[in-house]
């Protein structure tokens, strides 16, 4: 091998293998405590209320699975439109997809009134509910990861002992195909679904509009492959191994700045249809009450376009930049971010500021407020370090790159 | 290791190994699970009957109410017979809420807001479970026991019209019972709740031969305790009815019309006899 050159640097000693493992097991324990501690005291321990029902553990929600959508984009590119080159990062895709819809799936479960009756829209159903049909497409979608990830699981060298667990992963894997299709049919439906949740609210005039769904899901394309290909190089610097060609890199990143511009060009329009050429008084009020009392207008313009979308762009098309490890580290990083940022922006902006039914002038002025509670941040820190640990233990255990070469 | 040599330490007799505690275990995991999803999952008897949804109201009825809010003193008896009638201990799950109000001209009136009971509902529309819905007498109506607490009719309901248990409701009712007996159980904490137009007084009245806004007996709580009559409750189809001689002798006007949420509260303008008369 050729590690003898390659001087590792004493300050990454500080964190090795089992430092990090143990501490995100310390966060893992903080979340299952919080969770333990949800369970007993029921919802009342969020500071969610009535006028602001969804939170912190919806947007967690919400960025997980579209951060996740890098498992359908490359799975789709590889295994349906046959383009091979793309094939080194494939796995990682589906892997990290699987651990951001677990993600979900374990915060949800918190989140819902009654965990005990999530199996309720499997049941009982309402076809004209755009929460239902999610619902569905997510639990769908999950199992569809996990075929695609068994495969990859049974490679471990752990299971040399069931050869038959192996022989039932290969045919698993020959399904590859008919399995991205249907992930990306079911990507397509759920990832801009869950923008219709909001989209579909003609009560709520800050929401209501129908590039919500679409922005969902460009926005979903471009922060799937970022996450992918910003794991891939994190990991690939810690475990010094060059994960992927470079040159592959360099095309997902300029995929990625495509795929922004794309979103970029969207969102400015729906905000100048809506905000800007417009003046739907529904709609004027509540942005002014929203501006009134919370920092909307700055995380808009500062975080989710300049920082999320403007020089992340720049970074990924500009070939100066792209080649530099530094700034894509850099460029991806904000993508992801201001992912997030977009999630918690759309899902707070709405609940903020209802809208104003009463006859009189002084009813409605008051804007609703929401902070997430600790136990709020601690379960979601732990849904985080659950991911964080999954990806960890797949590097080290896991045949996630079949192309990884020590660097 | 343990128990190919286990003699090595003869102290301590390995009775069970690692592996048959695993299985006994994840057998009795499997065995749990599968007795609730037979009990109370998705293969009982409940839910597969469940399906079907007992049409429960006749639709020769629809209920509509009137709020006249130039009569309105503001007293507040509406709200406390509301939380004694449906078993609502805590002030900040009231159904029927009220408060302090100004028109535009200056006239000081007092707004109070049930549930409006939309024809075109967005909180039903968008129940994952179908757990709410509009009655063929047009009551907005919940299942407590098909919901599952995800709050998207609360996020969905453009008047803040619906309450959630974000825990179990264990406080001393106030206005019991001065202002009424509980005819209603409390909800169970992770569902969600509502007005519902006092359904159990309609729905058994009806049966004893009474009529809604007639017979104070099958007459919604805040309606009946009125000392001043501004809340008047019927059948519109019934031209003959309290609330539909009521519309027809007044203006009314409905909270957000522009929604096209069609509700069957009506309010009558608080300045009627000031400077817009």
């Amino acid at each position: 091998m050729a590690t003898t050159q390659l001087a590792a640097p004493t300050r990454r000693r500080f964190l090795n293998f089992r430092t990090w493992v143990l501490s995100l097991l310390i966060v893992v324990g903080i979340g299952v405590a919080a969770a333990v501690y949800t369970m007993i005291n029921g919802l009342s321990v969020t500071n969610l209320s009535d006028r602001v029902p969804w939170g912190l553990w919806i947007t967690h929600d919400l960025s997980a699975i579209g951060l996740g959508a890098g498992a359908f984009t490359f799975s789709a590119i590889v295994y349906l439109f046959r383009i091979k080159r793309f094939e080194p990062i494939a796995r990682a895709a589906v892997f990290i997809g699987f651990l951001g819809y677990t993600s979900a799936m374990l915060v949800l479960a918190m989140d819902i009134g009654r965990p005990d009756r999530f199996w309720h829209p499997l049941i009982y159903w309402n076809v004209h509910s755009v929460l239902w049909e999610i619902t569905w497409c997510v639990i769908l979608y999950a199992t569809v990861l996990t075929v695609e990830f068994l495969p990859i699981l049974f490679e471990a060298k752990y299971f040399d002992r069931w050869p038959f667990l192996r022989t039932f992963g290969h045919m698993l894997h020959k399904l590859t195909p008919v399995m991205a299709f249907f992930g990306l049919a079911l990507s397509l439906l759920h990832q801009s679904s869950l923008g219709a949740s909001y989209g579909v609210l003609s009560g709520r005039e800050i929401w209501f509009k129908p590039s919500l769904p679409v922005m969902f899901i460009m926005s979903a394309v471009a922060g799937g492959m970022a996450l992918t290909l910003l794991a891939t190089m994190v990991a690939g610097r810690v475990t010094h191994q060059r994960l992927i060609p470079g040159t592959l890199k360099r095309e997902i990143a300029r995929l990625v700045g495509f795929a922004l511009l794309a979103y970029l060009y969207l969102k400015l329009w729906d905000w100048a249809a809506t905000n800007y050429y417009s003046h739907a008084p529904g709609t004027a009020s509540a942005v002014e009450r929203l501006q009134l009392t919370t920092p909307y207008s700055q995380t808009f313009w500062l975080l989710e376009i300049l920082l999320g979308l403007v020089i992340p762009a720049i970074i990924m098309l500009y070939p100066t930049l792209r080649r530099n490890d530094r700034a894509l580290l850099i460029g991806l990083t904000l993508i992801v971010l201001g992912l997030v940022v977009n999630r918690w922006n759309v899902t707070l902006s709405g609940l903020v500021a209802p809208p104003q039914w009463s006859p009189g002038v002084l009813g409605n002025t008051i804007a609703a407020a929401y902070t997430p509670s600790l136990v709020e941040i601690a379960l979601s820190a732990g849904v985080l370090a659950y991911a964080l640990l999954g990806f960890t233990l797949g590097m080290r255990y896991l045949p996630v790159y079949p192309d990884a070469k020590p660097e | 290791m343990a128990d190919k040599n286990p003699t090595d330490q003869p102290d301590k007799k390995v009775i069970i190994t690692r592996r048959q505690a695993l299985k006994v275990m994840g057998a009795t995991g499997c065995a749990v699970i599968a007795t609730q999803l037979f009990n109370s999952g998705p293969f009982s008897v409940d839910a597969i009957e469940g399906l079907e949804r007992v049409t429960e109201a006749d639709s020769r009825y629809e209920w509509h109410m009137v709020i006249d809010l130039n009569k309105c003193v503001g007293c507040q008896y509406c709200i406390w017979a509301c939380q004694a009638t449906n078993n609502v201990p805590e002030d900040d799950m009231r159904w029927n809420i009220g408060f302090p109000e100004k028109t535009e001209n200056g006239t000081d009136f007092y707004m109070t807001r049930p549930c409006l009971h939309c024809e075109d509902a967005p909180c039903v529309k968008v129940c994952p479970v179908g757990a709410t819905w509009v009655r063929e007498d047009g009551i907005v109506t919940m299942d407590y026991d098909r919901c599952i607490g995800c709050r998207y009719c609360e996020v969905a309901c453009p008047y803040d019209v619906r309450r959630f248990n974000w825990k179990t409701p264990t406080g001393k009712n106030e206005y019991v019972p001065t202002w009424g007996v509980p005819e209603v159980e409390r909800r169970s904490r992770g569902v969600v709740e509502k007005c519902t137009f006092c359904v159990q007084r309609i729905d058994r009245g009806l049966s004893q031969g009474l009529m809604p806004g007639v017979d104070p007996q099958a007459t919604p709580a805040c309606v009946n305790i009125c000392p001043v009559g501004a809340r008047q409750f019927g059948n519109v189809n019934d031209p003959t009815s309290p609330v539909a001689i009521y519309l027809d002798e007044h203006d009314t006007f409905r909270l957000r019309e522009d929604l096209g949420t069609e509700p069957k509260v009506h309010y009558v303008r608080p300045d009627v006899n000031g400077q817009e008369a």
